[in-house]
């Protein structure tokens, strides 16, 4: 069972590292951490920043605090929203993969489990994207810390959350991957998710905008049933700024979305005959 | 382990039947098909193109579900998990990773059949040797490996972990016929130590040769089975002499069902023993000398030309 865990994981590593998604990201990443470490000069002064200065100009002073938290959110939102569009345009392919004929059919001749396969594919997937974002975000938090000395645990942890989220918006495209077998269907869907979810969290706004009840409670229905991307950006934000988090709801239905999108996916893999 | 069968593969009115999503039209690919082999055999699935033979076998394998009926494989039910244990399959039409190396593709596919790491180590060079891959072919991506490569690597793969059933679809598809004859010198060790052979091919010559039996599936349904020895068998006697003269020619020619010269010999195909024992007396009689003597065959071409075109 874990010898073909790993052998699934593994597998799903070599295909990133051949379709250089892997190399892509692992490059944008260094890049950031680079230009962290050599570009932006940061001088402390007893506990105060004395200059910020970057590419040789030097800014006015700050608090050094302020100053890491504002940078750490700036990046954790980038890797939210450009990361995770990017992640999910590239593991669109490795899911589809799976699926292509003459492939399949070796993979299913094999005494495991459907569910066993579609999962360790899964797992790859999420480790491979999981392992560059820890990459980026450990990266620049240990950068920070040495640079200021300022420790928070909030930006490590915001990274979870976006580990969370992609995992999320993968079994979405696990779902459509195995009902059409097309990456291009899959990113579509996962991107219109994403479009869409960030406007349904203005749901008071949108209440008040339209005139019937019926379609404010289509606005309510799709607000809970969809992954609430928008408000777990306001959670990451409040975990770096150290801020407390109103609610974690968005964080559990989120969850229970991707759950439901995951076990239909399976659901659907058992059932197909390829 | 197994269940107690002496088959190693029992199907019993197996049927798919394809439905179209949006015009619900119907494609009977398989029909009630109920078909035996015997372990340690060598079976061949003929059939034309579009005959049915790959869909049966996907569901040997679990890959499609039946609509109706059943298959068990060494007396388990196909759809079981463990079921696929004992087998080695190398699929037609197969798309291997190409971003594996023929190493990786060895160890990832024996890891999914529930191979050790050590001992797939181990098995890894010795198979490679047995299909004829050198050391160079281990290392390099399967993108750069020519077609009759990948058919070998397939097979390789397929043997890694000891199958006892192997399930072959077009085996030697783009293999040279040097090639062809590692492959067959292959399964046949296998099939001396025991190991039941499913072969799917239209190569009828290949399949001739090597399968003990075999089966012709024509529009989803079972045409024929049975050996090749009995299959191939005709129903005549033939006899061919030399230095006929052509007054008992003529004579012996009035008698036969059929009839052939070529370079100085006659060849005469008599419908009883008898007729035959009584052509041989002539001939004798007469001096001439007996080239040949036996039953009539067929091949196993003739055989299939006439059940697929009979349906």
């Amino acid at each position: 069972m874990l010898n073909t865990t790993i052998a699934l994981i593994r597998d799903t590593f070599r295909e990133a590292f051949a379709r250089r998604i892997f190399w892509g990201f692992f490059g944008c990443c260094t890049a950031l951490l680079l230009f962290l470490m050599f570009i932006m000069g940061i001088d402390v002064v007893q506990g105060a920043i004395a200059t910020v200065t970057i590419f040789g100009r030097t800014s006015p002073t700050r608090d050094v605090q302020d100053l890491v938290r504002q940078t750490q959110s700036v990046i954790a939102m980038v890797l939210y929203f450009a990361g995770m569009a990017l992640a999910v345009f590239a593991s669109a392919g490795l899911v589809s993969a799976v699926f292509e004929p003459g492939r399949i059919e070796l993979l299913l001749s094999k005494p495991v489990s459907r569910t066993h396969l579609l999962l360790g594919r899964y797992a790859g997937n999420v480790l491979v994207i999981a392992a560059n974002i820890l990459y980026l975000v450990i990266g620049s938090w240990i950068i920070f810390g040495i640079k200021t000395g300022v420790w928070g645990w909030g930006f490590p942890l915001s990274s979870l959350c976006t580990i969370f989220i992609f995992s999320v918006l993968l079994a979405v495209l696990v779902l459509v991957g195995v009902l059409w077998d097309s990456a291009a269907v899959a990113i579509m869907a996962t991107f219109a998710i994403m479009i869409v979810t960030p406007i349904l969290a203005q749901k008071a706004t949108l209440e008040r905008l339209l005139d019937s009840e019926s379609s404010r409670n289509v606005v309510r229905i799709l607000y809970y049933m969809l992954p609430k991307t928008s408000d777990i950006s306001v959670i990451i934000r409040h975990l770096i700024t150290n801020q407390p988090v109103d609610s974690w709801m968005p964080v559990w239905s989120t969850a229970l979305f991707g759950g439901v999108a995951l076990a239909l996916g399976l659901w659907r893999f058992q059932r197909r005959s390829f | 382990m197994d269940r107690v069968s002496e088959f190693a593969i029992e199907t019993e009115g197996l049927t798919k039947v394809f439905r179209s999503r949006w015009t619900g039209r119907e494609l009977r690919a398989v029909d009630d098909i109920s078909l035996r082999v015997r372990r340690g055999t060598t079976y061949g699935l003929l059939g034309p193109n579009g005959a049915g033979k790959t869909t049966f076998v996907k569901m040997l394998l679990s890959c499609t579900h039946p609509t109706a009926g059943r298959a068990m494989v060494f007396g388990r039910d196909a759809r079981e998990t463990e079921a696929r244990r004992p087998i080695g399959y190398l699929p037609e039409n197969h798309r291997f990773p190409t971003y594996m190396t023929g190493w990786d593709m060895l160890d990832f596919y024996s890891a999914l059949s529930g191979m050790e790491e050590t001992a797939r180590r181990k098995r890894i060079p010795e198979m490679l040797n047995l299909v004829g891959l050198d050391e160079r072919a281990r290392d390099l991506r399967l993108g750069k490996y020519s077609k009759g490569m990948l058919q070998r690597v397939g097979l390789a793969q397929a043997l890694m972990h000891s199958p006892r059933l192997l399930v072959l679809d077009e085996p030697s598809d783009g293999v040279d016929p040097v090639g062809r004859k590692q492959i067959r010198d292959v399964l046949q060790t296998l099939e001396q130590q025991g190991v039941t052979i499913f072969l799917n091919s239209h190569l009828l010559a290949e399949v001739e040769l090597f399968c003990r039996e075999v089966a012709i599936i024509q529009k989803g349904k079972l045409a024929l089975s049975g050996t090749v020895e009995d299959l191939t068998s005709g129903s005549g006697y033939r006899v061919e002499g030399l230095k006929v003269p052509e007054r008992l020619e003529i004579e012996l020619r009035a008698r036969a069902r059929s009839f052939g010269s070529s370079n100085g010999s006659l060849q005469l195909l008599f419908a009883t023993r008898e007729e035959a024992n009584q052509a041989v007396d002539l001939l004798r009689s007469n001096g001439c000398e007996i080239e040949a003597l036996g039953r009539s065959r067929s091949t196993l071409e003739e055989v299939f030309i006439k059940t697929v075109e009979a349906l």
